[in-house]
């Protein structure tokens, strides 16, 4: 694999100033987040760098375990500002993830896919935590507007004697789908529209075009089941806190971010 | 006559201190300006929310004594808007049914000739349908479940003059040969006239007169009450 040395690395910076400049000549007023966001990119990468060449360096367990952690750690708290006034909305996310990379590592490491080493668990178990943190917020989010929108017919459900899962059948159904269908979408058009990144990373990386497909097919299968799972367990955990003991419709304080 | 609903002394965020009795088999209409909490009391007879203070009491015994979903199923509510489910007429009509395991084809083209619809809407899909012929369905909807007492929601507000009448006869049918109770909003005093031996008008959350309709009409006690005649 080719290095890139600093100095290419340098001459990037005439990409951002594009934006920038175009940010100035049309008064867009981005261009200081632009360069903020960049130097924040490229600081983040360097360091995620540097952690990832320590973790690679002791034994395997330990740094998965610890960079895993972090992960599980930092998503749950990411996705649980989206369930903002859902209760136990972290500690809600953190079960889920914990509960979907068990599953999906011991997966893995069961039927041989990977071998338990930190070059592989590791990015592999980001790729995973990441989409499930997104779908996870999204399942949250999703699940207060839907009750917010479809208040009068889960109102209506109730008076006609469903209980609180019963009435909330539907929302269950939406948010669930909603969380799938971009999953469903990018199946259908991986590596025709763009080829995707663990792939590419591979490809770039030495490896046969056959052997990166192989990991891709790991891990886009791995990330469309965890998502759906992901979403699941939010929304058939989260249902419950839009009612009362006396299944009465309450509401949830506390708007999207 | 036997009395089938009593609230003692009802309050809540949006009612306050509110009494009556509601007569087995007679179809009462609650009339009152918007806001004066004419919805909040029929949500709080099918248990859709819970008084703070006071009791409601049906045939006798405390609301909270029953099963929460066989006291909705008895006490049934049609809303305001129709808010039919996604999905066909025959998926809204047999939701309450499905719950109790009681639904078979034939109750669906009953309902919908209780309601005057085609037996061929059955398959449609709701999104298809007129907002008159949704009211219905969502009304048929809850019929299905067979309620003792229907809490009507102002159903008549959003149809045309001819369903309205059509609507009207079915009320006093229910009542009549089918020995329902009706406890009915409407914003139409000659619709309360026309329907209702009794009403009662709600005025910034009170019960604040009640009585025979005619009576109540002719010679209202309340300033609020005179004042909302003859607006």
């Amino acid at each position: 694999m080719t290095n890139i040395s600093n100095l290419s690395l340098l001459t990037m910076i005439l990409f951002v100033m594009i934006p920038v400049s175009l940010s100035y000549l049309y008064s867009l007023g981005i261009g200081k987040s632009a360069i903020w966001s960049s130097l924040r990119g490229v600081i983040q990468l360097f360091l995620i760098g540097y952690i990832l060449t320590f973790l690679f360096s002791i034994p395997d367990w330990q740094g998965i375990g610890l960079w895993v952690a972090v992960m599980l750690v930092i998503a749950s708290l990411q996705a649980s500002r989206r369930g903002k006034g859902i209760p136990y909305a972290f500690l809600l996310s953190l079960s889920s993830l914990i509960l979907i990379e068990v599953f999906v590592l011991s997966l893995w490491i069961v039927f041989d896919i990977i071998p338990f080493r930190s070059e592989q668990v590791i990015p592999m178990s980001g790729m995973i935590i990441g989409n499930s943190m997104v779908a996870a917020g999204l399942a949250f989010e999703r699940m207060k507007n839907e009750f917010q929108s479809n208040q009068g017919k889960v109102l209506a459900a109730l008076s006609l004697g469903a209980n609180a899962s019963q009435a909330s059948q539907m929302i269950i159904r939406k948010t669930i789908r909603a969380a799938m269908i971009p999953n469903v979408d990018r199946l259908k058009t991986i590596g025709l529209v763009q080829l995707p990144g663990m792939m590419t990373g591979l490809i770039l990386g030495g490896a046969s075009p056959i052997q990166a497909i192989r990991y891709q097919i790991v891990i886009s299968i791995s990330v469309f089941s965890t998502v759906s799972i992901c979403a699941m367990i939010i929304s058939l955990v989260t249902y419950r806190f839009f009612f009362n003991k006396n299944m009465q419709l309450q509401t949830i304080e506390g708007g999207n971010d | 006559m036997k009395t089938i609903i009593e609230a003692r002394n009802v309050k809540n965020e949006r009612v306050d201190d509110v009494h009556f009795e509601l007569m087995e088999g007679t179809l009462t209409t609650i009339i009152g300006p918007s806001g004066s909490g004419k919805s909040s009391l029929l949500m709080l007879l099918n248990r859709l929310e819970d008084p703070d203070e006071g009791e409601i009491y049906i045939k006798s015994k405390k609301i909270d004594q029953y099963p929460i979903s066989e006291l909705r199923r008895d006490i049934g509510m049609v809303f305001q808007q129709a808010h039919l489910f996604d999905g066909t007429v025959e998926d809204n009509l047999k939701f309450g049914p499905r719950l109790k395991k009681q639904w078979s084809k034939k109750m669906g083209s009953e309902l919908l000739e209780k309601v005057q619809l085609p037996v061929d809407i059955l398959t449609k899909d709701v999104s298809h349908l007129s907002g008159g012929e949704q009211q219905r369905v969502a009304f048929a909807r809850t019929l299905a479940n067979d309620p003792e007492v229907l809490l009507l929601d102002e159903v008549t507000s959003a149809l045309d003059m001819r369903t309205v009448e059509w609507m009207e006869k079915l009320l006093h049918r229910l009542v009549d040969e089918e020995g329902k109770t009706i406890l009915m909003i409407t914003h139409d005093l000659k619709q309360a006239e026309r329907l209702g031996s009794y009403t009662l008008f709600m005025n910034e959350g009170r019960l604040e007169e009640q009585g025979e309709t005619s009576e109540l009409f002719r010679h209202p006690n309340s300033n609020a009450l005179k004042k909302f005649i003859e607006a």
